[in-house]
């Protein structure tokens, strides 16, 4: 019986992405008191975790990213004010790259820092390259990371002209959102022609696919894609994002232990 | 004669930085004639594709391709990022 409640504890969670006890104990209707005794054992399991303190307190399953702000950040149909994980000029995304060196304990391997702070890097900057004077309301990009379990999850994101947008003024022949985003990362193209410019993506794409336990979803405009093991992991994370006209929205996951 | 990147920051990320950094380091170097620039990537963390070819490119058109030499360093951000700009390692 307990394992029974257990299993759908887990069940309604994944569903539900995070959720408050109080409504978890109305679904399963059962009391507080024995309901916590399951939440305990389940986080001392390592299978969910809380998040948030009393009464804000919710809980989610172990190893997936918190994505509710940004979505209310991305999908809004206007911004009039950007909340504080936005930067709003590349410098400002220059000096949050330095908030990587605090993972150093965590990830106990320099080579792993170094790919994911360039890996990073080269996202973040593509957002300033191809949107300065382009943005959706307020300029910047959202950048942020956050462990969860035996992931570290990394979101960029920005409320600019999109891919399809950039790509289409230096090559005409590019149909829809889908095929730009595709040619983005998979040819060495740039919506900055004439400079000399368009490996970014192609370095992000090896670095995703030169290990299994990483991956890549990329949305921009109407079209997603996903790239690396984990790919499939972080599609699904966005999948509740309501597909917009602008902007690109990144999420990486990188396993770490 | 030996650069040591770690003087322009241990992250090294962005064009416009790796632009004003060669730019930089291109007014204030007299190398001799024929020497070459060693590169030593020793203490930074993290460097960028979009970085280090503005900065190579700078470089190179200055003082020929083959008088800018990397220094063998085991950094996988400084190897894969010349491996997308010159298509090697």
């Amino acid at each position: 019986m307990k394992t029974q409640t257990k299993s759908q504890i887990v069940k309604i969670i994944t569903k539900k992405g995070r959720i408050r006890p109080s409504d978890l104990a109305k679904l399963l209707k059962i009391t507080p008191q024995a309901l916590h005794r399951h939440l305990k054992s389940l986080v001392a399991e390592k299978i969910i975790q809380s998040r948030g303190s009393s009464p804000k307190t919710v809980y989610e399953i172990i190893g997936r990213p918190d994505l509710e702000k940004i979505k209310d950040w991305f999908c809004s149909s206007k911004i009039t004010q950007n909340p504080s994980d936005i930067s709003e000029t590349r410098d400002v995304f220059q000096g949050r790259l330095n908030k990587f060196k605090d993972l150093k304990k965590s990830l106990q391997s320099d080579n792993l820092l170094a790919l994911i702070i360039s890996t990073t890097g080269e996202i973040g900057n593509n957002s300033f390259d191809h949107n300065m004077g382009q943005w959706s309301g307020v300029p910047g990009c959202w950048f942020n990371f956050q462990i969860s379990g035996k992931f570290l999850w990394i979101v960029i994101a920005d409320r600019g002209q999109g891919i399809f947008k950039s790509l289409s003024k230096v090559d005409a022949s590019i149909k829809n959102d889908d095929e730009a985003l595709k040619i983005a990362f998979e040819k060495q193209i740039s919506g900055r022609s004439p400079e000399r410019r368009g490996n970014g993506l192609k370095y992000v794409l090896n670095n995703i696919l030169g290990n299994e336990n990483r991956g890549i979803a990329c949305h921009s405009g109407r079209a997603q894609i996903c790239y690396g093991d984990l790919g499939m992991k972080c599609l699904k994370e966005m999948e509740n994002f309501p597909l917009r006209s602008y902007g690109t929205f990144t999420l990486m996951c990188w396993g770490i232990k | 004669m030996k650069i040591s990147l770690i003087k322009f920051g241990d992250i090294l990320t962005s064009r416009p930085a790796g632009r004003d950094a060669a730019l930089s380091l291109k007014a204030y170097m007299k190398p001799k004639k024929n020497e070459l620039i060693e590169l030593d990537f020793k203490g930074v963390i993290s460097v960028g594709p979009s970085w280090l070819d503005e900065f190579l490119a700078i470089l190179r058109e200055e003082f020929g391709k083959k008088r800018v030499i990397i220094l063998p360093t085991t950094n996988p951000s400084v190897r894969e990022s010349l491996r997308v700009i010159d298509g090697k390692n």
